[in-house]
């Protein structure tokens, strides 16, 4: 069979403890291999150029439902930006389908341009159970990317009415068991723990020990539950939170209220720039950057993803309809489109522009870097934008180039409104984020928390996601925007930013070992609960691997197993 | 492309009907209990299998179906602006046909696209909040029909918003033009328990009756109109409204209306709760939206141009391009039942079920494809009229009709050919 060798590579793969050595790499049938005894089909020459894996953006919101009424709701989002009454330029490469959007490009565009920066997997974290269909769909419409889902779960009646019962621990998690199985979802993720249910009876607000004005349970309740249920099923990605109080002015509080909430056991906050917010100063708006970061470095079971905003148009989309409803008065353009969704969701899309000007924009800027600064282990923070609701995915590479380069960073900083930009301690940080830390933080550590072995890293065995970067020290976003090579699964897809074969990405999901025949019919009567709250058929609540495969276009399917041991 | 024959379809899998916006997934296809889906079927009671499954035409002619599909193929590669309208089929049928459209440079909308797109440029405007079916059904203490009874077109709409309830809503009509009186249900009655229906026919046309309405709510004493003012103390005084409409029912204003009624949720939710539950999009329209924007970036009223993608909800309209022969080919694709191509009098590309070769017209210039339905002759996917919700759909029958996405992918197949023999021939 066949290899190709890649060459004279300057390697960042911090799984295995390479960091900035050159070392050739042989890939042979889509993996990484230990070099083979005859010559190389093909050799590239990677000298001059850093080598990492594909990156791995385990945060991003591209399928689902609300990213497509998003892109209904701003047609002006898919015109050219500069001259708004002309068409987005039209690529001249026959193998790109046309596609076009900034904020919310459509998918066939997501998938080319995250390739074309070196991503080669991304997840949506917000894939609602009922519209996990079309999720898959549009993940399976996003050419080249594998992909997976984080399904919700701690706002459905069902489940609420379950734990104001009391239902026993074991229940609870068979229910997670069983919604992950039914939903081909990677995680369990929990928006505005039980908050967007209570928008639905009124309430307008939800502290973490303020309860359910129907259910009487605490979002304190929802996320011990679901953490201690993940925890058992043995899932690998922990719980993934987006906490109370989304971008209230104080929210630091309830940050660590849910962190305390957790008890110990590990979990993954996102987005956690607009969760780390004070009451200081004169404008009673401040960064509580340090707090969060104090709690996470204290907590090695705990991880982050940033959810950093860039300036400029961009668009929000969450679940979380009491905090979105709240924020619609700020939305640029001033329209925004709610839904409350089939008892166990809901979706709010609210367009905004952040402004350099703007003091809250600003120190939002200012707190998510001083997040990616202060956090001491790399492995526990993951780089997003929470795309497209910090900023739009593709403005990666300038975020990058923030991080490794203090002086570009002041400069940035000095634009700013200008009470930040001298009371901000973001202009006391000296750290300059190195290559190997940027490989971890966009590549080993998601790998790591998504429990995918044989991703995120260069070591013998692994997939052949590889990303070229030509060396370029004096600007990181030129850098990091155009990647010399990409690999998927040992196929070059993108040289020198032009898109040069589109395979159909694969689908993760774990394969919960959950206990559907506690006692006879359990499933069953789980099924017909879940329906009397829902308007399917109970058959219809679950995909089957058939229908799996039908949905995200024929690509591979990539189960991940649980840890062993769990769920006895 | 993929196609969805393969999956998800068991044979003892639940029927999803995919004749209404609602897609009712509770009653098996031989006992419905709905005329509409027991006309569609009845409708579709024709062979399935082999010749008699109907053959294709040309120029009113039966041909092969690969005689069909080249010449098919040969209208597509040679035309300057075609038209891809109808969308009348599946996901997959729609995940087919973009790329071709991509290939050929077309216009796509949908057959009776005008309901589509005014709700959709409301949507552009000024957004709105909507809830889903098992919402409506949960929280609705009062439910708002505007402008139509809405059981007109989805005969088992209060069935499924009412079953399992202890405490029937309040359900109120709002609108003037309404059946002609006598037909009025009174009530609805859903598992013993009745639901009484309420009739309000104020003196406006429905814009002004959304006005007025919104105007009661927010200064009653500016509005006259007594009825009207109580009925916006209603609304703010429901745990959970929810108003109900029919974009394809609203007039030539639909767009108008729905802003209103939008901005009086919008008010509602200051203070209380209310939602929209918009009714629509069946026969493929609401699921060929979705696909067309996940793909694209853009809903339909689009056009693949040589500067780009181009949508203007207005001016891309199948009517007013096929009267102002601003197109010269239209591919046309509908697969249930009751759809029809649209009127015009340049050369057609048709795709519908087989019955339909009966009711095409003067077929000068016509290329038809007899294909399948989704959910009777093949499996597929369909998104429900709330947008969320996509249900499988399971083939009813044995069937050798292509679906619409099999035929679509020939039709690609064969224009890429062409294509490349052209530029062969350029380069010699």
């Amino acid at each position: 069979m066949t290899w190709t060798l890649l060459r004279g590579g300057r390697l960042h793969d911090p799984t295995n403890g390479i960091d900035g050595e050159v070392r050739d790499l042989a890939i042979r049938a889509g993996r990484l291999v230990d070099r083979p005894a005859e010559p190389p089909a093909e050799v590239i020459d990677a000298s001059g150029c850093i080598v990492m894996a594909g990156g791995i953006d385990l945060h991003s919101h591209i399928g689902g439902g609300k990213v497509n009424l998003a892109r209904m709701l701003l047609p002006e989002d898919h015109r050219d930006r500069m001259v708004g009454s002309n068409p987005c330029a039209v690529s001249d490469n026959p193998l790109e389908l046309i596609s076009c959007g900034h904020a919310t490009p459509g998918t066939l565009a997501t998938g080319y341009r995250y390739v074309q920066m070196g991503y080669t997997a991304a997840f949506e974290p917000a894939m609602l159970a009922a519209n996990a269909r079309q999720a898959h769909m549009e993940m399976g419409d996003t050419p080249i990317l594998d992909h997976g889902a984080y399904v919700l779960l701690g706002n459905d009646e069902h489940f609420l009415q379950r734990l104001a019962e009391g239902a026993p621990p074991e229940e609870i998690r068979d229910l997670i068991g069983w919604t992950l199985h039914a939903s081909k979802a990677m995680g369990i993720k929990v928006v505005n723990p039980a908050g967007i249910s209570a928008f639905k009876y009124q309430q307008r607000k939800l502290d973490v020990d303020e309860s359910h004005v129907h259910w009487g349970v605490t979002p304190r309740q929802v996320v011990q539950a679901l953490a201690r249920g993940l925890t058992d099923l043995g899932v690998p990605h922990p719980l993934h939170i987006h906490g109370s109080n989304l971008g209230v002015a104080g929210n630091i509080a309830s940050t660590l209220a849910t962190i305390d909430a957790l008890e110990g056991l590990p979990a993954h906050l996102t987005h956690v720039q607009f969760h780390a917010y004070g009451l200081e100063g004169p404008k009673k708006f401040s960064s509580a950057a340090l707090q969060l970061v104090e709690a996470v470095n204290a907590r090695p079971q705990l991880s982050i993803d940033v959810g950093q905003i860039l300036f400029g148009q961009t668009v929000t989309a969450s679940g979380d309809t009491m905090r979105q409803h709240a924020n619609a008065g700020l939305a640029s353009p001033r329209k925004w489109i709610g839904a409350d969704i089939e008892c166990e969701a809901g979706c709010g899309v609210v367009p905004f522009r952040y402004q350099e000007k703007s003091y809250v924009n600003a120190l939002q800027w200012a707190i998510g870097l001083e997040i990616f600064l202060s956090v001491r282990n790399p492995w526990q923070v993951v780089l997003t934008t929470d795309h497209p609701n910090g900023a739009p995915f593709t403005s990666y590479p300038h975020l990058i180039r923030l991080l490794m380069d203090r002086p570009f960073r002041e400069e940035q900083l000095a634009r700013l409104h200008p009470d930040v930009a001298a009371n901000s301690a973001l202009k006391d940080m000296k750290r300059e984020l190195t290559l190997q830390e940027i490989a971890v933080m966009t590549r080993a550590a998601p790998a790591k928390l998504l429990g995918l072995s044989d991703r995120g890293h260069l070591g013998v065995g692994a997939a052949a996601d590889i990303a070229v970067y030509r060396d370029d020290a004096t600007d990181r976003e030129r850098m990091f925007t155009t990647p010399e090579w990409v690999f998927k699964d040992g196929r070059v897809v993108a040289h020198a930013g032009r898109i040069t074969a589109t395979p159909v990405g694969g689908t993760h999901f774990v394969t919960p070992r959950f206990d559907d025949e506690r006692d006879t019919g359990f499933a069953e009567a789980l099924r017909q609960r879940m329906a009397r709250n829902g308007s399917l058929h109970p058959q219809h609540l679950e995909i089957g691997h058939d229908e799996l495969c039908a949905c995200c276009r024929g690509g591979r399917l990539l189960p991940t197993a649980c840890f062993e041991g769990a769920a006895s | 492309m993929t196609d969805d024959r393969t999956a998800p379809a068991a044979a003892d899998a639940p029927w999803t009907c995919p004749f209404c916006p609602l897609l009712c997934d509770d009653r098996d296809a031989a006992a419905p209990g709905c005329a509409w889906a027991e006309a569609a079927l009845a409708a579709l009671a024709v062979p399935s299998t082999g010749a008699r499954a109907g053959h294709a035409r040309l120029h009113g002619q039966p041909v092969p179906r690969e005689q069909a599909l080249r010449v098919a193929a040969e209208w597509l590669h040679a035309a300057r602006q075609p038209l891809v309208a109808g969308w009348g089929a599946d996901v997959a049928a729609a995940r087919a046909l973009y790329p071709l459209a991509c290939r050929i440079g077309a216009i796509n909308d949908v057959t009776a696209g005008e309901p589509l797109a005014q709700a959709l440029r409301a949507q552009q405007d000024r957004g709105g909040y909507t809830a889903t079916l098992a919402e409506v059904r949960r929280h609705a203490d009062l439910i708002v029909c505007v402008g139509s009874w809405p059981a007109e077109r989805a005969p088992r709409l209060f069935e499924r918003l009412l079953a399992g309830r202890e405490a029937p809503p309040a359900i109120v009509v709002l609108g003037n033009s309404l059946g002609d009186g006598t037909d009025r249900p009174r009530s609805v009655t859903v598992e013993g328990r009745t639901a009484e229906v309420e009739w309000l026919a104020p003196g406006q046309d429905l814009p002004a009756t959304a006005a007025l309405l919104h105007l009661a709510l927010t200064r009653p004493q500016r509005c006259a109109d007594e009825r009207l003012r109580s009925l916006a103390e209603r609304l703010r005084a429901a745990r959970y409204a929810v108003l109900v409409w029919e974009p394809g029912q609203l007039g030539a204003h639909a767009a108008l209306v729905i802003e209103r009624l939008q901005s009086l949720i919008g008010r509602l939710n200051l203070t209380g709760r209310a939602a929209g539950f918009p009714l629509g999009g069946a026969g493929g329209a609401a699921t060929a939206q979705a696909v067309h924007t996940w793909l694209s970036g853009l809903p339909l009223r689009t056009q693949v141009g040589p500067r780009g993608l181009e949508h203007d909800a207005l001016r891309l309209s199948t009517e007013r391009l096929l009267a102002d022969r601003a197109v010269d080919l239209l591919l046309w694709v509908g697969s249930f039942p009751d759809q029809r191509p649209p009127d015009g009098d340049r050369p057609r590309i048709l795709l519908g079920p087989p019955a339909l070769a009966h009711a095409l017209g003067h077929e000068s210039a016509t290329v038809f494809l007899p294909v399948g339905t989704p959910g009777i002759d093949h499996a597929g996917h369909l998104v429900r009229c709330d947008g969320v919700v996509m249900l499988p759909l399971r083939a009813l029958r044995h069937s050798t009709l292509p679906s619409v996405a099999e035929t679509v992918n020939a039709l690609l197949a064969e224009v890429q050919r062409l294509d490349a023999v052209a530029v062969t021939e350029v380069a010699a």
